[in-house]
């Protein structure tokens, strides 16, 4: 018995042994490492791009990527600056619900006061800024800017022997081109229009007029002509039904490859992707264009919905001036032009950037497509809000209710605007 | 019985003395010293695992307990909320609705699970051509990565185009469940999938406490004459008691901790679960992860804890009678 | 089973069909893996199903080793679980074997206790968990998972069941001849516990093997991460490789069946059959 004794004191001793040891990898050769915390590492070219570039202006830096992964990287990233302590000295913020988490937290460093320091010219980022602002201060700076199109497969226009659409379309001639360019069934199944499962594929037509904010609660009405012809296009087999697409994985990507959609609303990354597709083969689409989103009588073409990922700076890194150096970079004119190279919209932008993008080789060659890419008015997808994660969680679940059928629309609406009302209450 | 109950299992202390009850209130030096020794040889048994779960299990949920009359975002300082969390979980509507679903689940997956799984064990125990393949057969889903095999299973069942609706109207049903799309059937979809996943699982655990069965007591049962039925009422079922309790906990524990599984049937399209099928952990992820308020997903888990105790120990209770 | 009567003759045989049914059910989405893990991203999904793909997409199966590290997440995960595993198997038959048959002051409630919180959702101590074990330098170790799989209350329950139905007799009886409990458990109880062993084994194995959310909070380079991490990363946020996750999923899957068959007889070689009888 002792000598069990005696072997578990042992092992619980060098057990502790190695809790001691710790991790120490300071070893310092004048360089510095700075870690930066992004996701889709693997997937996405403008990563390396941008160091590879900063690295070379910057001798004696290095920046080291850690990918936490797409689907929770805001979770995984928060978690891992919880308790003050970062072993990042910069952060990619994914979304404005994880960027008001982390600003909430205290572990973000506000960046209003080196901006000023340096003159850096906020409003050249159009209003983004101004729409993360928190109580005079900014956390992040971003670093890329999506915005909403409208893609077409121009051999389905073509075979249907319909008008392009155009830069200046509004809702109902959407409607209408998605109908006529709705034929065939089983295998040769043309869809005139797709909407992903995501709420803001339809939900957010409602807001480009401008008159609502999503985050206001109440009375959600001004969504109703919106919802009602998503579920019109969807009863008539226009488009794609959304259970379906839900319950299968079914991705926007495949069903545009395939050519079984004629129209699709997206959001600017998916040029890049569907460029590199069709190089590569996977995808039958060889000829498409973009237009800007459809909207409502009286709003000007070219409003659309934005999206941007940015980049932070954590409390607890001990590396703050060269953090912000890399974030200057990076966010600044030099990252612009390096993220416009690899097909990627930066969020500053300027005719130069639209034009680098625009001779990528595999874009559309026709005008229109070009034009396209001019935003007159952006709305984020997801304003900045105290309680803006909640409210996304309504936002979807109603969204998901309305659209399987579950709630009629009004109903769907109404308890929509009900629960974020107690989600504001609380 | 070859099986005592737990509770008067060793009469014996740890070092062969029979225990002798009397002489508990006065007690010699020499027995003191012996019931320290012998506390002390059973506590040495337990060091090497508890000790691990003491330290990195136990306190972080102690202190997660605590963190439920707190207010806290996981960095700046804690604030008292007192029972605030407590009343605030309590008036939220998908917070009460997902303790709804989840009763609704485990109700419909426990016993389901626990018949049909003692059922493919006793099967696959008899001298059956091609067991092995059978055994392994029904561990697959088990062991399948969860992102694969539901999105196996929604394709299968997905409304409009699946194959499972294609027989159904085949078949002359002319409006088959919208499964998992629909509000009334989703929980359904879940538990069929819940039984589909796990059964192979507890196969597996029942397997194991068929083989504790003593075979005499089966020869004695055949000598009487007694039939298959009465064999397995009479003789397996109470052998079984163990292992099925062992089953019937740690099958309710899992169920009330569901979530990836719904999360991944019912969710990942859009993002959210509806009121018709979210779940206890699904909610204390989205107030953890989603809002990080830790005081409110800590305060959820209390509850959920608190529900799971006492079903645990009624289940105690009614095993020890 | 003796086959007496044709009555008996028509049971197997429904017995059979039900087997094969049942097999055909739970097999059946592996099937689909496999025939999805052999084509384009763009054609899993499509409907109606396609159960051959007419140009099996072959290359697949090289890409998952050439697009992520997944050597060295597949050494890393074998690593990983054979350690747990063995800590696991180690410290749970210990522990149960005081919880089943000795007599100590605080056992039941020490019991109820371990049991109970299995109830505790991970999430919800997630948080303080992570910044302990971060405080003891164990953020990006491997013996931060090794810690958090290798002392659970599962396997100590789950031992202390099987322990309990094994006679008690057969330890009082070693007792009398002088045994110390130590050798009752070395030499008598574990002998006899070798199917609920390889149950533990397997799920063990399995737990640590498809593990997500751990490796996921504590592992973040890429030389400590393991094979789940691998999986999810072929889900990204704007287009996911779903031809890759069915390859990489088929792939590690086989490690595990492998694993199975392999402790699969010991489920059929108890007590029963080693020739003690209580």
């Amino acid at each position: 018995m002792k000598k069990v004794l005696v072997a578990l004191l042992v092992a619980l001793i060098a057990m502790t042994g190695v809790f001691a040891g710790g991790n120490s990898d300071g070893a310092d050769d004048g360089t510095t490492t700075l870690t930066w915390a992004v996701w889709d590492y693997a997937t996405t070219p403008y990563y390396d791009a941008l160091i590879n570039a900063y690295e070379a202006s910057h001798p004696g830096v290095n920046v080291e990527v850690i990918d936490l992964g797409s689907a929770d990287y805001q979770t995984a990233l928060q978690i891992q600056l919880s308790g003050g302590g970062s072993e990042f000295d910069v952060v990619a913020v994914k979304d404005i619900p994880g960027y008001n988490n982390l600003v909430k937290a205290g572990l973000l460093a506000n960046l209003a006061p080196l901006a000023e320091r340096d003159g850096i010219d906020t409003s050249a980022y159009g209003g983004i800024v101004e729409q993360v602002t928190v109580d005079g201060g900014f956390y992040e700076l971003p670093f890329r800017s999506d915005f909403w199109v409208v893609f077409y497969n121009k051999d389905l226009f073509d075979a249907a022997g319909v008008d392009y659409p155009t830069n200046d379309m509004t809702f109902e001639e959407y409607d209408a081109l998605a109908r006529a360019l709705t034929s065939g069934s089983g295998a040769s199944k043309v869809y005139g229009a797709h909407y992903h499962t995501w709420r803001s594929a339809i939900q957010l037509f409602g807001i480009l007029d401008g008159k609502h904010q999503i985050t206001d609660g109440g009375d959600y009405s001004y969504l109703k002509p919106y919802y009602e012809m998503a579920i019109n296009q969807q009863n008539d087999g226009v488009v794609q039904d959304y259970a379906t697409l839900k319950t299968s994985n079914i991705h926007y990507s495949g069903v545009f490859y395939n050519e079984s959609v004629a129209m699709m609303n997206m959001g600017s990354w998916y040029i890049a992707t569907l460029i590199a597709a069709n190089n590569d083969g996977t995808s039958d689409a060889e000829n498409w264009g973009i237009v800007k989103y459809p909207h409502a009588e009286g709003v000007e073409p070219g409003t659309t919905l934005g999206t941007i990922t940015a980049l932070a700076i954590p409390t607890g890194t001990d590396k703050q001036e060269e953090a912000w150096d890399f974030v200057k970079f990076v966010c600044g004119a030099e990252g612009a032009e390096v993220l416009a190279g690899t097909g990627s919209f930066p969020a500053l932008t300027n005719d130069e950037i639209n034009n680098i993008i625009a001779s990528t080789p595999g874009f559309p060659t026709d005008e229109n497509s070009k034009e396209a890419l001019n935003v007159a008015q952006l709305y984020l997808e997801m304003p900045l809000h105290d309680k803006s994660a909640e409210i996304e969680v309504v936002l979807n679940e109603f969204h998901d209710q309305i659209m399987t059928g579950n709630m009629s629309i009004d109903d769907g609406l109404a308890e929509m605007g009900r629960r974020v009302d107690e989600v504001l209450a609380n | 019985m070859l099986k005592k109950k737990a509770s008067e299992a060793p009469a014996f202390t740890a070092n062969g003395l029979p225990i002798d009850r009397s002489i508990k209130i006065v007690k010699s030096e020499a027995a003191r010293k012996a019931e320290l020794k012998s506390n002390l040889v059973a506590y040495s048994f337990i060091a090497p695992n508890f000790i691990g779960f003491a330290i990195f299990t136990l306190i972080p949920i102690v202190f997660a307990f605590a963190l439920a009359f707190l207010n806290w975002n996981g960095n700046t300082e804690m604030t008292w909320a007192g029972f605030d969390n407590f009343a605030y979980i309590f008036k939220n509507e998908m917070f009460l609705a997902s303790l709804k679903n989840t009763f609704l689940y485990t109700i419909g997956t426990v016993p389901l699970t626990l018949v049909v799984s003692l059922f493919l064990a006793i099967v696959l125990n008899q001298k059956i051509k091609g067991k092995n393949f059978f055994r392994t057969v029904s561990f697959f889903p088990y062991v399948g990565s969860l992102v694969a095999i539901t999105a196996v299973w929604n394709m299968l069942f997905n409304p409009s185009m699946g194959p499972i609706n294609e027989i159904l109207m085949r078949l002359g049903v002319e409006n088959p469940p919208r499964w998992i799309a629909d509000n009334d059937w989703a929980m359904f979809t879940i538990v069929l999938f819940s039984v589909w996943k796990y059964m192979g699982y507890y196969m597996v655990i029942y397997l194991a406490g068929l083989q504790g069965i003593n075979t005499e007591l089966y020869e004695a049962a055949s000598i009487d004459g007694v039939n298959t039925w009465q064999k397995f009422w009479y003789v397996t079922l109470p052998q079984l008691k163990n292992t099925t309790f062992f089953i019937l906990i740690m099958l309710t524990i899992q169920c009330f901790k569901v979530y990836d599984i719904v999360y991944m049937l019912a969710g990942a399209g859009s993002g959210a679960l509806s009121e018709a099928t979210t779940v206890l952990v699904y909610e204390i992820y989205n107030s953890a992860f989603r809002y990080w308020r830790l005081g409110v997903a800590s305060a959820e888990a209390l509850v959920l804890f608190a529900i799971v105790l006492v079903v645990t120990i009624v289940q105690f209770k009614l095993d020890k009678d | 089973m003796m086959i007496e009567s044709s009555g008996q003759k028509i049971l197997k045989v429904l017995l059979y069909v039900f087997l094969i049914i049942m097999a055909a059910i739970m097999i059946l989405p592996f099937l689909w893996m496999i025939s999805a893990s052999l084509k384009q991203d763009r054609d899993v999904f499509t409907f109606p199903i396609q159960w051959i793909p007419e140009e099996p997409e072959w290359a697949n199966y090289s890409k998952i080793w050439t697009q992520i590290p997944l050597l060295t997440y597949i050494l890393n995960t074998v690593k990983l679980t054979v350690i747990v595993t063995l800590l696991q198997l180690f410290t749970s038959s210990f522990a149960a074997y005081a919880f089943a048959k000795l007599r100590f002051k605080g056992r039941n409630a020490l019991f109820l206790g371990y049991v109970a919180t299995i109830a505790v959702p991970w999430q919800a101590y997630m948080v303080p968990q992570f910044i302990m074990l971060r405080s003891m330098g164990l953020n990006n170790t491997h013996l931060a998972i090794i810690i958090l799989q290798a002392f659970s209350a599962f396997g100590v329950f789950m031992m202390k069941q099987f322990y309990e139905g094994i006679p008690t007799e057969l330890c009082e009886a070693a007792r009398i001849d002088g045994m110390t409990e130590y050798g009752i458990y070395a030499k008598i109880m574990l002998p006899l516990a070798k199917p609920s062993l390889s149950t533990l084994t397997i799920f063990t194995f399995v737990n640590t093997w498809n593990d997500f959310l751990g490796p996921y909070i504590y592992l973040t380079r890429d030389a400590k991460k393991t094979i789940q991490l691998g999986l999810r990363s072929f889900i990204g946020q704007y287009s996911s490789e779903y031809g890759l996750i069915m390859a990489g999923s088929v792939v590690t899957m086989i490690p595990v069946i492998a694993v199975f068959l392999a402790l699969q007889k010991y489920f059929v070689e108890g007590v029963a059959s080693s020739g003690l009888k209580g």
